[in-house]
């Protein structure tokens, strides 16, 4: 059937033909859900980390790397489980989740999620090869969530960005060492009547563009009588200052309609811990439904297009 | 009359409770509960919050020359920041100051209330009468955050109620600048069966012992018509402060007294801090029913064998 509008989709990013990238049958084991994952470029691989929940229920991170950045192949064993050490055990005993990777100071540093049944709070771990990791330590108290590290240091200190539970708002911190954060500030907060009314998040570590600005993907969920609807939109940081926010776009890049994003173990739900940047046009590997990893793209200046002013933000 | 002249708690009433009341503020205001103590050179001080007609809190003084009868001064000491950093942390108010002495100087750690939830402040004094804001130094979600009187291991110390997995348990967090936080760690959690299995806190700035370091704790049990706050106590391994050397069983003080179970939140006894005094007794400064500032004391040595579960009460 003809349809009445040209346009093929909806959304600013556009969905790979291909979708979904990654489905439960691609994995080299059984297990219950795939997540999401971060991105990154390593030796010309392209590396997806994804939070994969196993049968027992407990979550762990697994590689998946591809040369073409479509086409994957998943390691059987995981780069990072919940340890078995004494000062990580307690806080990772329900898991490992939500990886974010970003290149800074030479080295990959991982933030990821422990889940326990004191909460959720994050951890930090490195890795010069994805073969080995070293893990450095918790970074927040619970319950916070979906913390990431900027890939460079912000007037001579590390910042990370992160979801604290309480008022559902994204908060900055800064650090001189990675173990001791504070100057805790809010840099965005969900809008009342918007898609992102009930709790924002950050999704994918922060590029920085060509004029100083930085660009930080984040989630927003909107709660219905059937559950939240997960959604990613996009904002501008100040370059110089990251607490505020240049702009920020009044509608999603990318919200939940295929099948596989509305079907699963968590229907209708898109997020992602990362994204490529390559010559102004950006990759994003999403999660959908916690069932597999889908990819869409759009170009930086469709995000900054669709950057209407909406509220104030303070 | 009563067959047994002991009383039911291991904390004696002072007769003349409630010491502070609505009636015995010079101003106008809705109700007068928690406090914290120093005594200096002869004379008690007495932060105590306030929460005014509006609906939010504030702090005032009132000063003693015995501990028991004191006088409160004309106009708050301490109001929500209007300007600056603290503004919009502050807008629902402070509460629940705790002072601390360090190496001469007074720190008050607050709770700061606003829409991002409720964090930790802290702020400095020379006089009681003015207070210098430092830093907020938490995440939202956060409260009953209480500074150690020295440094260990060269570090500051802190306890503090994250609420994780929507129950609050006690952590421990350090800091060698008092503004960057880290290592943190959780120190106790509720107990199932006991008067404590619905949440707990830090109440009292931790006191030295020779068993230990003594905490005077809060602990809440949910019941089908709320919640009861009690007091209790927790030895802590002087050397290591995450580690719990003994922790009673009993709580110390429960609500019983009119002036304790009446008031805006019925049923609550919630110690800010308290005094040991050179004759071997304490004084435990506590709020009765959120509307009433009162006091109790016992033998000190009493109440460090009782905490370090040398005695068992009678």
């Amino acid at each position: 059937m003809k349809r009445k509008h040209k346009y093929q989709h909806k959304d600013v990013a556009r969905r790979w033909e291909g979708n979904p990238v990654i489905t439960l049958n691609d994995l080299p084991f059984r297990c219950s859900d795939i997540c999401n994952a971060a991105a990154v470029k390593f030796n010309g691989e392209f590396l997806l980390l994804l939070t994969i929940e196993h049968l027992v229920g407990r979550k762990s991170l697994h590689l998946a790397k591809s040369l073409d950045g479509y086409h994957f192949s998943v390691e059987a064993e995981p780069l990072i489980a919940p340890s078995e050490r004494p000062a990580f055990k307690s806080y990772e005993e329900q898991g490992v989740l939500d990886p974010k990777i970003v290149f800074l100071e030479g080295t990959f540093y991982i933030s990821y999620t422990a889940a326990s049944a004191s909460g959720f709070r994050l951890a930090l771990a490195r890795t010069e090869d994805f073969t080995s990791v070293e893990r450095l330590g918790f970074i927040s108290e619970p319950d916070s969530k979906g913390g990431l590290l900027f890939p460079e240091k912000i007037n001579g200190r590390y910042a990370k960005l992160e979801m604290p539970a309480d008022g559902s708002s994204i908060w900055i911190s800064y650090s001189d060492d990675l173990a001791y954060w504070g100057g805790f500030d809010v840099v965005m907060s969900p809008r009342e009547g918007f898609w992102d009314f009930h709790k924002i998040g950050p999704a994918a570590p922060p590029f920085r563009m060509d004029d100083g600005k930085w660009l930080l993907l984040y989630y927003g969920v909107k709660r219905t009588s059937a559950g939240g609807l997960s959604r990613l939109g996009a904002a501008f940081l100040d370059g110089d200052d990251p607490s505020k926010v240049v702009s920020r776009t009044n509608i999603p890049i990318l919200a939940p309609r295929k099948n596989y994003e509305r079907v699963g173990d968590s229907p209708n739900t898109i997020f992602t811990c990362g994204a490529i940047l390559e010559k102004e046009q950006l990759t994003v590997y999403y999660g959908a439904s916690k069932g597999c990893v889908c990819i869409g793209s759009c170009s930086v200046n469709d995000i900054i297009d669709n950057c209407v002013a909406s509220e104030k933000e303070f | 009359m009563g067959k047994f002249v002991y009383g039911r708690d291991l904390l004696h009433r002072f007769e003349g409770n409630p010491i502070v009341a609505l009636e015995d503020i010079p101003f106008r205001c809705n109700t007068v509960f928690n406090g914290t103590p120093v005594k200096k050179d002869g004379v008690y001080y007495l932060l105590i919050r306030v929460e005014g007609q509006k609906g939010y809190s504030y702090f005032a003084l009132a000063k003693s020359g015995d501990g028991f009868h004191f006088e409160v001064e004309d106009e708050p000491v301490m109001i929500p920041a209007e300007t600056g950093e603290f503004a919009k942390y502050e807008k629902r108010g402070i509460e629940d100051p705790r002072i601390t002495e360090i190496d001469g100087e007074y720190f008050v750690m607050y709770t700061a209330y606003s829409q991002y939830g409720a964090r930790i402040a802290l702020a400095k004094t020379e006089d009681f009468y003015n207070y210098e804001r430092l830093a907020l130094v938490s995440e939202p979600g956060n409260k009953d955050g209480i500074l150690f009187p020295e440094r260990i291991n060269g570090e500051y110390v802190r306890l503090d109620r994250p609420i994780g997995a929507n129950v609050g348990r006690m952590w421990v967090s350090f800091s060698k600048n008092l503004y960057d936080w880290g290592k943190s760690e959780l120190l106790m959690s509720p107990r199932p069966r006991l008067w404590d299995s619905y949440r707990i806190g830090a109440s009292v700035p931790p006191i030295k012992t020779n068993k230990g370091w003594l905490e005077i704790y809060h602990g809440v049990k949910m019941t089908s018509s709320g919640p009861i706050y009690r007091i209790g106590v927790v030895m802590l391994d002087l050397k290591d402060p995450t580690k719990i050397a003994h922790r009673a069983e009993e709580p110390i003080l429960s609500p019983r007294e009119d002036y304790e179970r009446i008031g805006d939140v019925g049923n609550v006894v919630f110690a800010c801090g308290a005094v040991v005094e050179d004759n071997d007794t304490i004084k435990v400064y506590y709020g009765g029913a959120d509307t009433h500032l009162c006091v109790a004391t016992m033998g000190y040595a009493e109440l460090v064998d009782f905490a370090s579960g040398t005695t068992l009460p009678d």
